[in-house]
């Protein structure tokens, strides 16, 4: 018994009733609890204003907790934020980079910022190459990047932090269904490298297809988290619907 | 870390094309203002070697020392008054000696050619004041409101990078590629100088390194404040609203204002004002002498045959004193009405510059003019110098015709027994013109560049503290 507890990897990502509530007294996020363990990719569903983005902004220190908290490898992000940081990777759903830098020059500066100050053009070269951006947009400047090359970037720059932990916040929005599914074979390789992965999304089919634990949130509660394997004979899109009008039947009430 | 934000400052901004275009105007404008300083310069030594030759010409010819009327000194151009002219075009240039007991200075720039004063001219502390702090505030307004905008905040500040040394970077990195750019075009500008065959001596570089160093103190005024209110306001546009706000404040509104406020608090007499107190009291003393001249009764025997010789010399012995009494009165009463003015005037001034002191744009001003020696100590300066070879003139004429030179009436009685001999020009003490000491000058300089100094500390402390807060999402 103690060596089966003692082989259960500790959660990489996590949140303890963590709450956030704006100036203006709006409810963001209520008593948020989940856990993210290396090797798993926990999606977050929920319509605008769930709370999956000021989760992550949490993560990131972005904004301070009302009360509760969130660490990444057991660091708490609100008081030791630059140490918390150095454990996690993260990808925007528009991932806005240095205009007048090359790929290669904005992979180089934010991999150096990141802490990797020893990657060779070759290194780059490579992580372009895996993410799919054409070896010819490699010394392009920025400004004529699709919203899909640029996602490709950022998740270059993701994968060169070789952080346990990754956070993305809607990460697919925007992408043609090919970036799209080249994208989720990119986070299923990267879950196979052990890394702890939580993804906001709206794209219920996307969440079906590649996470390990799917959760609903709304109105900055989490109303629902299952593994993904439970959901698999059921029509997550009718099951989420159902999720949201309960839950506004509830409130209702 | 730093040196990371420091590179990728330098190479974001140099890669520009808003950079590209500052950097053209300002090598332009600036190499501009060196080509016309140096071309100014030649001109008005042209122009001062003439009116010295001219000066010695008039006395050419003459017999009698005390026959010398128009004896004029000159104030020599000098080059760095080329580049930053200060008031040097706005005060007279040339002093006539032995008009009367005063110094009186006249022939501005200005004056000669007015146009000048209408369009001024185009010198570095124009480039400085004006076109450097409009481009600090140009190429910094956005510096943390538009990297938020542009979404690169976000992405950076997911990495474990202090604020501080982000902010850090970004100033340093800003400052080098932007000053280097400057650095660039006030190297070539000084090119210019040797090439056009402006003589500077060791000290004057010395005074142009300064004057530079305050330029670019004075340009990372406008940039950490531009940095400040970056990371003040989430919108670049209300960014740059309010910085132009500021700019007008402190390049245009605040030193007016500030002239305006201490020309009410202090009241300095008018010189129309002293020049009737003066013209009074020399009225008074020629009725004064009249009278005494009506008395004047010399004690001669009628038949001594010479006689009119005698009381010639005695007349002249009589208005010499009578003279040297009203010079002494009126000099008195100049130096009292006029130190009283200048004292005014002092408080005054002090007020002004010190409510102008608010502005970055005034400390600017006073630390390139004091180093070019064009500050409003110049004036004081030259009326100094003036004064002292009046006085050097007075004692060489007095020695040379035992007269006092502002006697007034002089009769001279020739009976043509002998040839006059013309007087030898070169005689007369040439007027040594000495320039306010490089000591003095930077002295005078170092509280403004000091300001300068603090100014760049408090708004890159206020940009440290404001960005701390800052919502980088």
């Amino acid at each position: 018994m103690i060596n089966e507890i003692s082989k259960q990897p500790s959660p990489m990502l996590q949140t303890n009733n963590l709450t956030k509530r704006y100036e203006d007294g709006v409810l963001a996020l209520d008593s948020l609890t989940l856990e993210v363990n290396p090797g798993e990719l926990f999606v977050m569903l929920g319509g605008n204003g769930a709370g999956k983005t000021t989760t992550i902004n949490l993560f990131l220190n972005f904004i301070e907790p009302t009360s509760g908290e969130a660490s990444i490898n057991g660091i708490v992000t609100h008081k030791e934020p630059l140490e918390a940081k150095k454990h996690v990777a993260f990808v925007s759903e528009n991932v806005m980079l240095y205009q007048n830098f090359t790929a290669i020059q904005n992979l180089d500066f934010f991999s150096k910022i990141g802490g990797h100050s020893d990657l060779s053009r070759d290194d780059y070269r490579d992580v372009l190459n895996r993410v799919g951006l054409a070896e010819d947009a490699h010394n392009k400047r920025l400004k004529g990047f699709s919203k899909g090359m640029r996602q490709k970037c950022g998740i270059a720059i993701a994968i060169l932090k070789d952080a346990p932990a990754i956070l993305l916040d809607e990460p697919t929005a925007g992408l043609d269904p090919k970036a799209g599914y080249e994208f989720i074979r990119l986070l299923d390789s990267l879950r196979s490298e052990n890394k702890a992965i939580l993804m906001s999304t709206h794209d219920i089919f996307r969440a079906k297809e590649i996470a390990d634990t799917i959760a609903i949130m709304d109105s900055g509660r989490m109303i629902m988290k299952e593994p993904a394997a439970n959901l698999a004979d059921q029509n997550l899109e009718e099951l989420y619907l159902q999720y949201m009008a309960g839950h506004d039947t509830k409130a209702a009430g | 870390m730093l040196k990371i934000i420091i590179e990728r400052e330098i190479k974001d901004i140099v890669s520009s094309t808003k950079f590209a275009v500052t950097f053209a105007v300002c090598v332009i404008l600036i190499l501009a203002s060196f080509y016309v300083g140096a071309a100014h310069y030649n001109l008005n030594k042209q122009q001062y070697d003439a009116s010295v030759a001219e000066n010695l010409r008039q006395m050419e010819g003459l017999t009698e020392w005390y026959s010398v009327r128009q004896h004029k000194v000159f104030m020599p151009p000098q080059p760095l008054a080329a580049l930053v002219t200060g008031i040097s075009n706005d005060i007279g240039q040339t002093a006539d000696m032995l008009a009367g007991s005063q110094v009186i200075t006249e022939g501005s720039r200005y004056n000669e050619d007015p146009i000048f004063a209408v369009f001024r001219f185009l010198d570095l502390e124009f480039i400085f004041q004006i076109v450097l702090s409009l481009f600090a505030i140009l190429l910094g307004y956005d510096a943390i409101s538009g990297e938020k905008e542009r979404g690169t905040l976000r992405l950076t500040f997911a990495s474990n990078l202090p604020r501080r040394t982000y902010i850090l970077g970004k100033l340093i990195g800003s400052f080098a590629a932007l000053s280097s750019s400057l650095i660039v075009a006030l190297g070539l500008g000084c090119l210019f100088l040797p090439m056009m065959g402006v003589p500077m001596s060791g000290d004057e570089w010395i005074r142009l390194l300064i004057i530079a160093g305050s330029g670019l103190l004075y340009f990372g005024v406008f940039l950490t404040g531009s940095l400040f209110v970056s990371a003040m306001t989430q919108r670049s546009s209300s960014s740059f609203l309010l910085l132009l706000v500021a700019w007008i404040l402190a390049v245009m509104i605040i030193p007016r204002a500030s002239v305006l406020t201490a020309a009410r608090a202090v009241e300095v007499p008018s010189v129309d004002h002293i020049a009737n107190q003066r013209s009074s009291l020399a009225s008074q003393l020629w009725a004064e002498s009249r009278d005494a001249m009506t008395n004047f009764k010399p004690d001669i025997d009628d038949d001594d045959p010479e006689a009119m010789m005698k009381i010639g010399s005695m007349f002249s012995q009589f208005m010499d004193s009578l003279g040297t009494i009203r010079n002494d009165q009126m000099s008195e009463f100049s130096d009292r009405i006029n130190e009283e003015r200048f004292n005014a005037q002092q408080i005054q001034q002090n007020l002004s510059f010190n409510l102008a002191r608010i502005s970055p744009s005034t400390s600017m001003k006073l630390a390139t003019s004091n180093l070019a020696g064009t500050s409003l100590e110049l004036t004081k300066h030259f009326r100094d110098e003036t004064r002292a070879y009046h006085k050097v003139v007075g004692d060489f004429i007095r020695e040379k015709t035992g007269m006092n030179p502002h006697g007034g009436m002089i009769i001279k009685i020739n009976d043509g027994s002998e040839e006059p001999e013309p007087i030898d020009p070169s005689e007369l003490p040439s007027f040594e013109y000495k320039p306010i000491r490089t000591a003095t000058a930077i002295n005078a300089a170092l509280p403004d560049i000091g300001l300068l100094a603090l100014f760049n500390f408090l708004f890159f402390t206020g940009a440290v503290i404001s960005f701390g807060r800052y919502d980088v999402r």
